[in-house]
């Protein structure tokens, strides 16, 4: 009797339990939806809606939220239409004017910007001098980046100008200022705990979460009214998703987009908006590593990568085949720089007279009874990376090189080991700032923190010392170009490609351009 | 059987420490942390100090057992921490995603048995007529398509094609589990049921054949008892004991999420939540999955183990007279 009422009483439970599942799992589950409905101007109401799909935003980004005094959350206010810096960039990398009018050196620690007299944040208070100061003061005492770059020692504000000091000589400032982490946020609006703040952008945030933000226009924008109602920002993880979701419909433009994908919007329904940034995939070489150490190998390498064929083929030719660290369009750029092309056959032929021979005929050069073998360490996290590899690995083979890739997430790990690898390939955005002195500062000096293969340069330290203390921008090109061929001329770097970033749209899409520093995506010129 | 069922329970103290000891003991062993895998997908340069100051945060620069000792200090005083990567509570972020899994999960078994039971049926019943080859034949291609390319088949012909259907499977505009939708629902269930169904489909088919043939149902047959009622009071008793033993497995399976599926169709689980958690060696999210995963094993094998005593009370549970 007991069994059979515990059998009754126990599957009962069972059923509430099934049926508590169920109740959980459908509350709050919304109605029907359309298919396709997401992503068009809703007509009938008059309200002008756009769905933007990206790849660029979510915790793997680590730019979830809109608060640009956390990580790389800037990005997400200044890329939405939410935040605003005080100066931006030209297509040419150059600080410009944006929320200051301009700027002035004082001396070598003190700079002068004047602010523009018209904004207004979006919480309705006026931005001036005090606002500015409250923000930057809490970006310098919250960011883990910010107060390395900038040096900031103190910030006075006067009406509607502020004076910044550094702790040393800082040229490159004005273009820290552009970085998405110093977007003005109204510090006495506050915060959010989902992230939200309330910036100067063409748009304001109505909710924001690690998958989606939902935005509206800001009717007091201060430059110009906004064409659209309502944007809706959302995450995909999956590029073949984004691209069925542009096909379908349901979101208006993307990024992120696949390589192979955009050959399917090259017709009249879509616009492609290309521009190249200086995100680049580059090597380094190992100098404690006994092949690297060799110059010859080093400069064969250089020679024997197919560049062209790289992007060509395995980039579905979305890319820019570099010769150094900047891309062309930058004043300091691959223009004012010259290092080997392609050219296999030089390339066998210096290794020949360097006494890397085929001895044994397995098509693998030896000296000193030791193989031409190349540790090649790289990681999955970006996709270009393993297929540079494979391209380098068939490349290099063809001149008597056994390259042996090592594609892994925990290649910080091994890196730290110098005798675990020859070359270092990564990817990295050398001029995020539009100025070169990041890339040198964190890459190629002597004590550089990616630095990984133990680089040493004498004449590279000097001119870095004379860069860091250097305010004219044409001076600063010059001595950056010589940088490039520096460790060009070492080849102790060797540049594959330039990542080209891409935005496709629906073709009745306007005002969305891929910008070369890959901040600006959703601005007051956007209408559909 | 109360016993047996707290007994059970009581089992799952041992397993779960032994499961998060390994598993934290695996992540550390495949090397990496949450913050080079962070940096590294900007591809920005920060100073070493930068990096060891997030890492002595985070607590990554302890020893691994106090690492490990300092989690399940939390998790047995009901803190399961904050994630490394979004900085938000475990507990909360965890709990967020499961209703969506759940939903999906119990939309894909109840499309599965809807489908497969009648199918497996019919095909043994028609055995090696057109139907049950044409069956056959369906199932075998169900089961060989692996899950992301059906639903990319899906995609294309029910959401590009003819429009029918969303790719994303969330109301645009709308966040959390509110923005599910009906018509969303409606691809990524198609996608797990069809690879389910047609491994049920034959299952199904296999028992049926075989209880058919078992002498019992000749006897009934004999008395003149008929085919329909043979199925139904005898047949589909049997066939309900291997329907447990599959659903058991599967619902557990589910549960855990099913991360290529909501990856593609954009589902905000637990699967894609784990997946996305290990890549970043987001330890305090991973451990949590864990423990979900753990419990759920233990939760679904005891309905399991209950079930089939109701179905056939012949079964004996573990040491209960």
């Amino acid at each position: 009797m007991k069994s059979v009422k515990w059998k009754r009483n126990g599957f009962a439970l069972m059923a509430v339990a099934l049926a508590a599942m169920l109740v959980v799992a459908l509350v709050g589950c919304g109605g029907s939806q359309q298919a396709g409905q997401g992503g068009a101007s809703s007509a009938a109401s008059g309200e002008k809606r756009f769905v933007y799909g990206t790849t660029g935003y979510g915790p793997q980004m680590d730019d979830v939220g809109l608060n640009p005094h956390s990580a790389y959350s800037g990005w997400s206010a200044v890329r939405y239409g939410v935040g605003e810096t005080l100066f931006r960039f030209s297509d040419a990398m150059e600080a410009e004017p944006w929320l200051a009018t301009s700027y002035e050196f004082l001396d070598e620690t003190h700079v002068k910007i004047v602010l523009r007299d018209d904004v207004k944040f979006s919480s309705g208070r006026a931005m001036d001098g005090a606002a500015v100061k409250e923000c930057l003061d809490d970006l310098v005492a919250k960011h883990d980046r910010a107060p390395s770059n900038m040096k900031i020692a103190g910030i006075t504000a006067e009406g509607n100008t502020i004076t910044i000091q550094t702790a040393e000589p800082c040229p490159a400032l004005i273009n820290y200022l552009c970085d998405p982490y110093g977007a003005i946020i109204d510090m006495k609006a506050g915060v959010t705990a989902e992230g939200n703040v309330a910036g100067t952008g063409p748009y304001v945030a109505e909710t924001v979460t690690d998958t989606e933000i939902t935005l509206h226009k800001n009717e007091n924008y201060w430059g110009g009214k906004p064409k659209v109602d309502t944007v809706v920002v959302r995450t995909f993880s999956d590029t073949d998703a984004l691209q069925s979701a542009l096909q379908s419909g349901e979101v208006n433009a993307t990024y992120g987009l696949a390589y192979s994908s955009y050959q399917l919007f090259n017709n009249d329904a879509y616009h492609v908006s290309d521009c190249f940034t200086s995100r680049v995939f580059f090597g380094q070489a190992n100098y404690a590593s006994s092949v690297m150490g060799d110059e010859a190998v080093r400069k064969a390498i250089a020679m024997g990568i197919d560049k062209e064929g790289f992007v060509k083929t395995l980039l579905n030719g979305r890319g820019q085949p570099a010769k150094g660290p900047f891309p062309a369009n930058m004043k300091f750029g691959d223009d004012t720089v010259t290092t080997e092309g392609y050219d296999p056959k030089a390339a066998a032929k210096l290794l020949e007279e360097n006494g890397w021979v085929d001895g044994d005929g397995d098509g693998i050069r030896e000296k000193n009874g030791q193989k031409l073998t190349v540790r090649w360490l790289t990681y999955p996290g970006r996709l270009e990376l393993p297929l540079l590899a494979e391209a380098a690995q068939a490349s290099l083979k063809e001149i008597g090189m056994d390259v042996q890739v090592n594609s892994t997430a925990n290649h910080a790990d091994i890196r730290k080991d110098p005798s675990a690898w020859d070359v270092y390939v990564s990817a990295l955005t050398t001029a995020p700032t539009g100025d070169p002195e990041y890339f040198f500062g964190a890459t190629c000096l002597s004590d550089s923190t990616k630095n990984f293969g133990a680089y040493r340069s004498q004449r590279l330290d000097e001119l870095y010392a004379q860069l860091h203390k250097e305010f004219d921008p044409n001076v600063r090109a010059k001595l950056a170009t010589q940088m490039s061929q520096t460790i060009l001329d070492d080849h102790g770097y060797f540049f594959a490609s330039f990542l080209q970033m891409g935005i496709v749209s629906q073709a009745n899409v306007k005002g969305m351009v891929a910008h070369p520093c890959d901040y600006y995506e959703i601005t007051v010129d956007l209408d559909v | 059987m109360r016993r047996y069922v707290i007994r059970r329970l009581l089992q799952l103290i041992p397993i779960l420490i032994g499961i998060t000891l390994l598993s934290f003991g695996m992540m550390h062993l495949a090397g990496g942390d949450a913050v080079t895998a962070l940096l590294e997908n900007q591809g920005v340069a920060v100073t070493q100090e930068v990096i060891d100051a997030k890492k002595h945060e985070l607590g990554l620069d302890q020893p691994f057992m106090v690492q490990y000792l300092n989690w399940f200090r939390g998790l047995v005083t009901g803190n399961m921490g904050t994630s490394f990567v979004t900085g938000k509570d475990v507990f909360q972020t965890f709990a967020s995603k499961l209703p969506a899994t759940i939903l999906l999960t119990l939309t894909s078994i109840i499309a599965t048995v809807v489908v497969a039971l009648p199918l497996g049926i019919v095909a043994a019943t028609r055995q090696n007529k057109f139907v049950d080859y044409l069956i056959r034949v369906l199932s075998f291609v169900g089961n060989s398509l692996p899950n992301f390319f059906v639903a990319l088949l899906l995609i294309f012909v029910f959401a590009i094609v003819l429009g029918w259907l969303p790719v994303i499977s969330a109301n645009i505009g709308k966040t959390g589990v509110a923005a599910i939708s009906w018509a969303g629902l409606v691809l990524p269930t198609a996608t797990l049921a069809i690879a389910m169904a047609s491994k049920y489909t034959r299952q199904i088919r296999a028992t049926v054949l075989d209880e058919l043939s078992k002498p019992y149902v000749e006897g009934a047959r004999a008395r003149g008892v008929s085919e329909s009622r043979i199925l139904t009071k005898s047949v589909l008793k049997s066939v309900m004991i291997m329907l447990v033993t599959l659903l058991a497995l599967s619902i557990g399976d589910l549960l855990g999420g099913t991360a290529i599926v909501e990856t593609i169709f954009q589902w905000d689980g637990v699967g894609k939540l784990a997946v996305d958690s290990i890549v970043m060696r987001d330890y305090p999210m991973i451990q949590a999955y864990v423990v979900w995963m753990a419990i759920i094993y233990v939760m679904v094998n005891l309905a399991a183990d209950l079930l089939y005593h109701y179905l056939d009370p012949r079964v004996r549970l573990g040491g209960d007279e």
